[in-house]
């Protein structure tokens, strides 16, 4: 693991990026390194993103395809044995990986992307301009994000992008009350000052000066992100709103197999495990991260 | 006494703006979902046919008009009409009333459940700090959290209703045994979420001075800690009620539909599958005014308990 570490950090030192960032980063690294939380979230998170980058590649039966070897259970053939359909559970789940994690970190890249926008814009503008944007945030962070991407994928219908662009939708608002509240206590700042007499464009100062330092909290927040995405995205496909069949996923897989439970309970257990396991991965990351990095962030994620 | 009910009054009318985008919200979705009439007419309907139910649906009219009829029609009241197969022209609010008592008997027993659960552990965990008991507790709070409903609820279903066969599978026949599953299913997420703030609000409780100065002064630790230190830990932990209202409203569209259990979530999902989206929006308006309703009670439960807020 110190290896790890120590590898990790020497091709980050090499990024041509501003100071702060680098800096900030090579904190997280040092002090996350220490922290088990930190460290078995992270093993996990990697474990499955190889898995699912590599799911083309792993010798493994097509997910998608019919056989006529229904329902087998788990052997040597089928590790994780078949479904109704006669097709491999555990290439399903290796697939289902994929999806999930494409589907969850997008949602949380465009919604990262709007929050910090707004949020920054918000917090380093203030007066009306953050009066308008605040309000519409806390709109927005009213309702529970499932309740909201329900919504909105019932009306965009079934498919991989139609549930981004849902949970996207629906998940923005804390990156933005985030992204505000420091943005808010950056623009005071000396260096900040310093920078705006110097006549740095305003875009310039949001993007280079305050920006960098707000990552530590942003990386907490879509680790954390990215697990409530899984959970929002596999919900919405047991519901059947989520990607559409025959993708293999998650929550559709649950649905399902949910039929077959007494006959052939492994339909279901073994993506049901996966998938707690990942969304575990995730949230032990963040957790971790928050608990080292700031403790006055406990109780944020309310 | 007079500022609590200012700040009340203030808080009612922020609510206005939230809940118009609430409806604003349903109607674009019902607006997204393309035209409704090819759910409406009958196969091979003719374009004159088309045209009159589009005229009866006011269909044909710019899209703000119909925004503002719905809002009209809103205030009376009237959320519509169903145009499923089964519930054709059936009033909207008569099918989500009608549903009504079903979720708020869920939401209430989950909720109660998670606070049972919730305190005396996060309490157990507090005084036991980073005990083997401590950290147990901590890893059952991070499994539960992690756990999607939907698949603790097939869990929850495979070991009791399968195998150990001591509960009814779903559906509402069982009496009060048929909401013992999903009612746990549903509290156990939120149970997580209050171990986790009760035990660090007794922590914090706990190493305060006057706690230090009682037992200096000789009080048994019993005393000390149920009758001094809980009534204080256990403020902020049920000040936020309110807002556990959101998570109970979200999980129970997942939780009713792995059950069976014929609330509005369950709803939901069938007037989905069935492409009856005016049900779907009532649904959904109805569970969102819940939320606003639980982020108002959070509000004024806080502002009831801490002064500084309804004066700053």
């Amino acid at each position: 693991m110190m290896r790890l570490r120590k590898g990790l950090n020497d091709r980050l030192l090499t990024w041509k990026m501003a100071g702060g960032v680098r800096q900030t980063i090579a904190d997280i690294l040092e002090r996350g390194g220490r922290n088990v939380m930190v460290v078995l979230g992270f093993i996990i998170i990697m474990f499955m993103i190889l898995i699912a980058l590599l799911a083309p590649v792993l010798p493994m039966a097509d997910p998608t395809e019919l056989t006529d070897e229904l329902l087998l259970p788990p052997s040597s053939d089928h590790w994780f044995g078949t479904d109704e359909n006669g097709r491999d559970v555990f290439s399903r789940v290796v697939w289902g990986a994929r999806v999930s994690l494409l589907v969850a970190t997008l949602a949380v890249l465009v919604s990262m992307v709007i929050g910090i926008v707004l949020g920054l814009t918000a917090g380093y503008f203030g007066g009306k301009v953050d009066y308008i944007i605040t309000g519409t945030i806390d709109l927005f962070w009213t309702f529970p994000p499932f309740l909201l991407a329900l919504a909105f994928a019932a009306a965009l219908g079934a498919g991989l992008f139609n549930v981004v662009l849902a949970i996207s939708i629906s998940y923005w608002a804390g990156f933005a009350r985030l992204m505000r509240g420091q943005a808010l206590s950056m623009r005071e700042r000396q260096f900040v000052e310093a920078s705006r007499a110097l006549g740095a464009k305003h875009w310039r100062i949001m993007f280079t000066h305050v920006l960098p330092n707000c990552i530590a909290p942003l990386i907490v927040w879509a680790s954390i992100g990215v697990a409530d995405a899984i959970t929002i995205e596999s919900s919405l496909s047991f519901l059947g709103v989520g990607t559409k069949p025959p993708t293999p996923s998650w929550g559709w897989m649950l649905q399902s197999g949910m039929l077959h439970l007494s006959s052939a309970p492994w339909i279901s257990t073994f993506p049901g495990v996966t998938m707690v396991f990942t969304i575990l991965g995730f949230n032990l990351l963040g957790d971790g991260l928050r608990d080292v990095l700031d403790p006055r962030m406990k109780g944020l994620r309310r | 006494m007079a500022d609590l009910v200012s700040y009340v009054i203030r808080k009612l009318i922020l609510a206005i703006p939230v809940i118009l985008l609430a409806t604003l919200i349903v109607f674009l979705m019902l607006y997204m979902t393309g035209d409704p009439i090819n759910v409406l007419a009958p196969p091979h309907a003719s374009v004159e046919q088309m045209d009159a139910l589009r005229e009866k649906y006011g269909l044909d009219e710019p899209f703000y008009v119909q925004y503002g009829v719905f809002l009209w029609n809103l205030v009376h009241g009237d959320l519509g009409v169903s145009v499923g197969a089964a519930t054709r022209d059936l009033e909207v609010g008569d099918l989500v009333v009608q549903r009504l008592p079903r979720t708020l008997e869920l939401m209430a027993i989950g909720l109660s459940l998670s606070y049972s659960i919730g305190i005396p552990l996060g309490i157990f965990s507090a005084l036991r700090h980073n005990s083997l008991g401590d950290r147990s507790v901590m890893v059952f709070t991070l499994l539960a959290y992690a756990m999607p409903s939907f698949w603790l609820g097939i869990l929850f279903m495979w070991l009791f209703a399968v195998y150990l066969g001591v509960l009814p599978l779903g559906g509402t026949t069982g009496g009060f045994a048929s909401i013992i599953l999903p009612a746990m299913t549903l509290g156990i997420g939120n149970a997580a979420l209050t171990t986790r703030m009760m035990r660090s609000s007794m922590l914090e409780v706990i190493r305060q001075d006057y706690i230090t100065q009682l037992r200096s002064r000789g009080l048994p630790e019993r005393e000390i800690i149920y009758k001094h230190a809980v009534k204080n830990a256990i403020l902020p932990v049920i000040t936020v009620i309110g807002l556990d209202i959101g998570w109970f409203v979200a999980g129970s569209v997942v939780v009713e539909t792995v059950f069976s259990w014929p609330g509005i979530g369950m709803l939901i999902t069938t007037s989905i599958s069935n492409s009856d989206f005016p049900v779907v929006r009532g649904c959904i308006l109805v569970l969102a005014l819940f939320v606003i309703a639980g982020n108002l009670i959070a509000d004024v439960l806080y502002a009831y308990v801490d002064p500084r807020v309804r004066l700053g």
